[in-house]
């Protein structure tokens, strides 16, 4: 599965267009992380708890909106975004959305 | 007087922790930035949606996310609550938004490098929203959700 986020895929041209795919999330650290993070604001320094968050909640996400595309017979999916917003205190939604389309290699002239 | 006592007290070696580490912090890592700039020069970076100078027959271009938070420390903290009175630039904030967004960047760089490609299209850099105890602005940090499209270019 070729995934990217522009509208195009270089050395590839669009046959059939299958439509909007998306996959998305809520997930949640454990409250030593949130306790970890409030002290790391005295010292400054990288989130790792809220990186990995994200990082977890992306992957997620986007494998959601994979198994729609794949679900739908693409092999590939374009112009994929990914959006955030914070549910609540500690717990953060990921949507992951893109076009899901079939993709087939440009013959060479 | 006691308030002011109290304050002293509490506040001030906040202040100091924050100024001898936060400072350190900061500094060590945007050395690291800036040498990650200085090793991947050739790796060519663009927000364009095309494929500049895309090398025909490559492997298929992919897409790479990266996720960064940083936390400000109570030194920012505190002189930011200042600059809110007065107003203007807060310069303690600016560092480490930049210093999110410059890091999701280098980290995107280092996993398409990774994989074999040498450039990058369509870069996205967003602001994101963790939730965590942000919501009540008592720890400010910056997040961030960088994407883009990794391929191969024919570099001169």
């Amino acid at each position: 599965m070729i995934v990217t986020n522009t509208e195009t895929v270089a050395g590839y041209e669009i046959v059939e267009t299958k439509g909007m795919v998306q996959g998305n999330t809520v997930r949640a650290k454990h409250a030593g992380r949130d306790i970890a993070a409030g002290l790391k604001n005295l010292i400054g320094g990288e989130l790792k708890g809220y990186t990995e968050l994200l990082t977890e909640s992306r992957r997620q996400a986007a494998e959601r909106m994979l198994a729609q595309a794949q679900q739908l017979g693409a092999n590939a999916v374009v112009n994929v975004r990914f959006t955030t917003s914070a549910v609540t205190s500690g717990a953060a939604e990921m949507y992951a959305y893109g076009t899901a389309v079939v993709l087939r290699p440009t013959t060479q002239g | 007087m006691e308030v002011i006592i109290g304050l002293l007290f509490f506040v001030a070696p906040l202040v100091v922790f924050g100024l001898l580490i936060g400072r350190t912090v900061e500094r060590k890592h945007l050395r690291r930035l800036d040498e990650h700039d200085e090793s991947h020069r050739h790796f060519l970076i663009t927000q364009v949606k095309s494929f500049p100078s895309a090398m025909q027959g490559e492997r298929p271009p992919t897409l790479v996310v990266a996720e960064v938070v940083i936390a400000s420390d109570y030194l920012k903290t505190f002189m930011a609550s200042w600059r809110g009175i007065f107003g203007g630039e807060v310069r303690s904030f600016t560092t480490i938004t930049s210093r999110a967004k410059r890091e999701a960047i280098a980290r995107m760089v280092r996993e398409a490098d990774a994989l074999g490609y040498n450039a990058l299209c369509n870069v996205r850099v967003d602001p994101a929203d963790v939730g965590g105890n942000n919501t009540q602005r008592k720890n400010p940090m910056a997040a961030c959700i960088a994407s883009g499209t990794a391929y191969v270019a024919a570099r001169t």
